[in-house]
């Protein structure tokens, strides 16, 4: 190594050092923890599938990076992060699906002694994909009416009536598109197992009760009378997106009713650039919106809840998600260019019955279910 | 109390996946060795209707790195191991998983699932046929019901291949088919829902039982025109018969209007440390160069709809499928297959050929044939059980030799009371406990010497089951034939086949189902059900009462 060489090297690793002190002292800025991520311990979190591809998506990774909150997450059932809120073992955050688990996790928390801070950075409504035929025969029959091209309003009431009445399709007035002998019944996922399926129960509760259910004897009343729109469906898929994928991958066959979070569709239009042929969303009236709960167990993580909820940027990624933000107008023009028609202002929501009641009628359900 | 439900849960599990395709004794080749790993190999327990997507294991290592080790299994086995968790399979990859997933420790097993492709279950029909029914034309087709179906089943029009509907879902969702159809409604649907008279109409024209979507596709290209004219399979198994070149007439494809079910496929991980594998794996299955891989070369449709409308040029349009919902009510699916069995199926006739040489004396041989015909005469009410004993209304006939063939020895299970409405199981009645003792007792006193005249036997058999058929067409009828050693007595093998070809066509027609046990002689054996039709199945590694056991799902 002649001598020129050994300054030049010696210049760069005092450049290195120096620079590194310099930053250090500044307070990590971005760049710095961009190229040296280990600096900050990540963050652990158990969260649900409705998020995990938010967190794998690179900008986000970054975003996390630049602000020194880099986090490591495992994707478990909602219904199961109760039960791992212990003290000195539990991870610095959890980020359930849903109103209901985040109120368990919250609950553990308060019982074990951990404090705990929630946030909610996103939300959705929950929505039926249908079918342009299947939305037509149900207009024809007083159940739905257009609102926009490719998007009805629902009538919630009369939805529940109608499928507690039995009826099939073939019963119903200019079904000639649908003439099949399956029941008219809204396709859900497992209700012992999942928050959307939750969400139904809750909805229709209020549909037959004509108010939210906010006793414990109308809650075992109404469940029990409701259990039927759940057994009757006959096996359900038991993981998040099964129904969404039925419904995508075979059709108005399977399932001309899906009952999804209108993220899986807003998301998937987003991502596959549009949507099929067809493909229509009913909301229903009213509807019911599932807020995504962030938890936070320590001060670090209550840092990265109210980044995910303040930060302009992860605000803009998670409408890529098909999430709902604050800002209405950010997410209609999100969606606008994918063709897929949404209702932007939703102005009749329910709010779902307490935690206690919701655990009582999904216990109700799933008696009535196994027998 | 416990051990009985499960035992017949596991054999309900059987019937949603894959037509519980069994390794057959005469297929069951070794499959190619795989390269030498450079991780350990991901193992993957599955059915054997999926053996012709094999060729993905090598697509697979090269795109993700994960070698695949694919162990096909008889469907009731491997789903036993996974319930039990005793699979030693990272991952499980069945038609239709969804017995299992309607169980609490099934759904357990579970850590992640994804469909992978899609293939429902339809009508194969030839066209002569479909002209003749008028349901050659696109809009009628379009509306043909399960009940349309029964009804040309029942009046002679429509006879058809289909896997046993006790043992395998295709099977058994075309007969939740007629239930709904008759039903009028698909779903809610109960034990008390069944429509007696719709099943018995179906069942009809049900001429060619199997177990194994191959063993059917060969005996329905040998059968088409002569006495079957459909076959009730995966849409995959049909399309890819059509395209065979191997069929006197091209099937028509019919997917009735009330519902069909659909195999979706899943891929199942199983083993939670091997999740970044899966995940690969998964991901480059659901990829377009494994869909489309998918879609040409096996047929079953592409769960990506991208894909899909790629490849919509090789698989049928349907504007409309409407999916059968899957109950999973156990008691309407019991019920169903005990009346089934018991009731509502073509009788099974057959003559059990026995071999009672001296040989049989040695290494416990004698007890491993008492100990099969006790099973199928045995007092198991599991549903394994069910499958493999003595059914309601069944004719059997004795037939043991060893230098000659002995009398025959006919015996009869009576018929029993059936429900007063709907399907359920129906204990046995004493006058069938009792047909069941003499059938033990008979085997008991089976006596071994002498040599082997096995072919003088097994036409002396089919000559008795010809006249019975003759008597009463409306069997099942088939010979069972059971040798341990090398025929030395009586006809030789190229007598026999002489013999044989001098028999009436209405004898030719009777399957001979050969069992391989001790040291018989695979090679004239697989001459002989070449000869007379049949299947070869081998007891010398398995216990002969399984064997046995299978053979009921293919008479």
């Amino acid at each position: 190594m002649n001598k020129t060489a050994r300054l030049l090297v010696t210049l760069a690793l005092l450049g290195g050092f120096g620079g590194a002190l310099w930053f250090s002292l500044r307070g990590a800025p971005a760049q710095l923890a961009a190229t040296e991520p280990a600096a900050a311990t990540a963050l652990t979190g158990l969260i649900a599938v409705d998020v995990e591809d938010f967190f794998k998506n690179p900008r986000v990774v970054q975003v996390l990076a630049d602000h020194r909150l880099p986090v490591q997450v495992t994707r478990i059932g909602s219904r199961d992060m109760a039960a791992r809120v212990a003290p000195g073992a539990s991870p610095d955050f959890f980020f359930p699906s849903g109103v209901v688990a985040a109120t368990q996790v919250t609950e553990a928390g308060r019982k074990a002694g951990i404090a705990t801070a929630s946030y909610s950075p996103f939300h959705t409504p929950l929505v039926i994909a249908s079918w342009e035929p299947i939305a037509r025969i149900l207009v024809d029959n007083g159940i739905a009416r257009p609102l926009q091209p490719q998007v009805y309003g629902v009538d919630m009431d009369k939805l529940t009536q109608l499928m507690l009445a039995r009826k099939r399709w073939k019963d119903l007035k200019h079904a000639a598109a649908y003439d099949v002998s399956r029941s008219v019944l809204v396709s859900t996922t497992d209700v012992r197992r999942s928050n959307s399926a939750a969400m139904f129960l809750a909805l229709a509760s209020s549909a037959l009760n004509g108010e939210t259910v906010s006793d414990r004897d109308t809650a075992r009343r109404t469940a029990l009378r409701l259990a039927e729109l759940f057994k009757r469906q006959g096996y359900q898929e038991n993981y998040v997106n099964g129904n969404f994928e039925d419904y995508v991958s075979q059709g108005i066959g399977k399932t001309p009713l899906a009952w999804i979070y209108e993220n899986q569709i807003v998301g998937h239009a987003l991502a596959k650039g549009g949507i099929g042929g067809g493909m229509v969303l009913l909301y229903p009236q009213p509807t019911i919106t599932n807020k995504l709960v962030f938890v936070a167990t320590s001060e670090r993580a209550k840092a990265l809840g109210a980044l995910l909820s303040n930060d302009a940027e992860l605000q803009g990624i998670a409408l890529q998600h098909g999430f709902r933000i604050a800002d209405a107008d950010r997410f209609a023009k999100a969606v606008q260019p994918t063709g897929l028609a949404v209702e932007t202002r939703l102005t009749q929501v329910v709010d779902p019955p307490s935690f206690e009641l919701m655990a009582e009628m999904i216990d109700v359900v799933t008696k009535e279910m196994g027998q | 109390m416990r051990l009985a439900l499960r035992v017949s849960l596991v054999a309900l599990l059987c019937m949603a996946l894959a037509g519980c395709d069994r390794p057959a004794a005469d297929t069951a080749a070794t499959p190619t060795p795989p390269p030498p790993p450079a991780a350990p190999a991901l193992q993957v327990l599955a059915t054997t209707d999926l053996r012709d997507i094999e060729p993905l294991q090598q697509m697979v290592l090269k795109a993700t790195g994960v070698n695949l080790q694919f162990r096909f299994g008889g469907t009731m086995e491997s789903t036993e191991a996974v319930l039990n968790g005793q699979s030693g399979a990272d991952i499980a990859w069945f038609a239709n998983a969804k017995y299992l997933l309607s169980d609490a420790q099934g759904q357990s097993r579970v850590k992640l699932q994804e469909k992978i492709m899609l293939s429902p279950i339809a009508l194969g029909l030839s066209e002569s046929a479909a002209r003749q029914l008028g349901w050659d034309r696109p809009e009628r087709a379009a509306k043909v019901t399960w009940k349309d179906i029964a009804a040309a089943a029942k009046a002679g029009k429509l006879s058809y291949a289909l896997s046993n509907p006790a043992t395998s879902n295709q099977g058994f969702m075309a007969l939740l088919g007629v239930v709904a159809s008759a039903a009028q409604k698909t779903d809610g649907l109960g034990a008390a829902d069944v429509d007696r008279g719709a099943i018995a109409a179906f069942l009809k024209g049900y001429r060619l039982p199997g177990d194994n979507s191959t063993y059917l596709s060969e005996k329905f290209i040998e059968r088409q025109g002569i006495d079957v004219n459909a076959f009730i399979n995966y849409e995959s198994w049909l399309l890819g018969l059509n395209q065979s070149g191997k069929l006197r007439e091209k099937l028509l494809l019919v997917y009735p209007h009330e519902g069909v079910s659909t195999a979706d496929y899943p891929l199942l991980l199983l083993n939670d440390a091997r999740r970044d594998d899966y995940l690969k794996v998964v991901a480059y299955l659901k990829g377009e160069a494994a869909q489309t891989w998918l879609a040409r070369q096996t047929l079953r449709r592409p769960v990506v709809p991208e894909v899909a409308a790629q490849v919509a040029d090789i698989l049928p349009r349907d504007a409309m499928r409407i999916e059968l919902p899957f109950s999973p009510d156990r008691a309407l699916a019991d019920g169903l297959i005990d009346a089934y069995l018991n009731e509502f199926r073509r009788p099974i006739a057959s003559t059990f050929v026995l071999d009672t040489s001296g040989s049989m004396e040695r290494d416990g041989r004698q007890q491993q044939l008492i100990q099969a015909l006790d099973y199928i005469a045995g007092v198991d009410r599991s549903l394994t059980g069910r499958i493999a004993r003595l059914t309601n209304r069944e004719r059997l006939w004795m037939q043991p030799f060893s230098d000659n063939p002995y009398d025959l020895q006919r015996f009869e299970i009576p018929a029993g009371a059936p429900a007063a409405r709907g399907v359920q199981v129906i204990e046995d009645s004493e006058a069938k406990q009792k047909a069941l003792a003499q059938v033990r007792a008979f085997a008991a006193g089976l006596n071994m010497r002498g040599g082997t005249a096995l072919f003088d036997a097994v036409l002396k058999s089919l000559k008795n089951m010809a006249d019975e058929k003759q008597r009463n067409p409306g069997y099942q009828y088939s010979v069972v034939a059971f040798t341990d050693g090398e025929n030395n007595k009586g006809r030789t093998f190229e007598e026999f086949r002489r013999d044989y070809e001098q028999l009436p066509e209405d004898a030719r027609s009777i399957p001979v189902f050969m069992v391989l046990f001790g040291d018989a002689n695979e090679k004239q054996l697989r001459e002989l059900v070449k000869v007379t039709g049949g299947r070869l199945f081998d007891a010398r590694k398995t216990p002969l009462y399984g064997v046995f056991k299978d053979i009921r799902a293919y008479q």
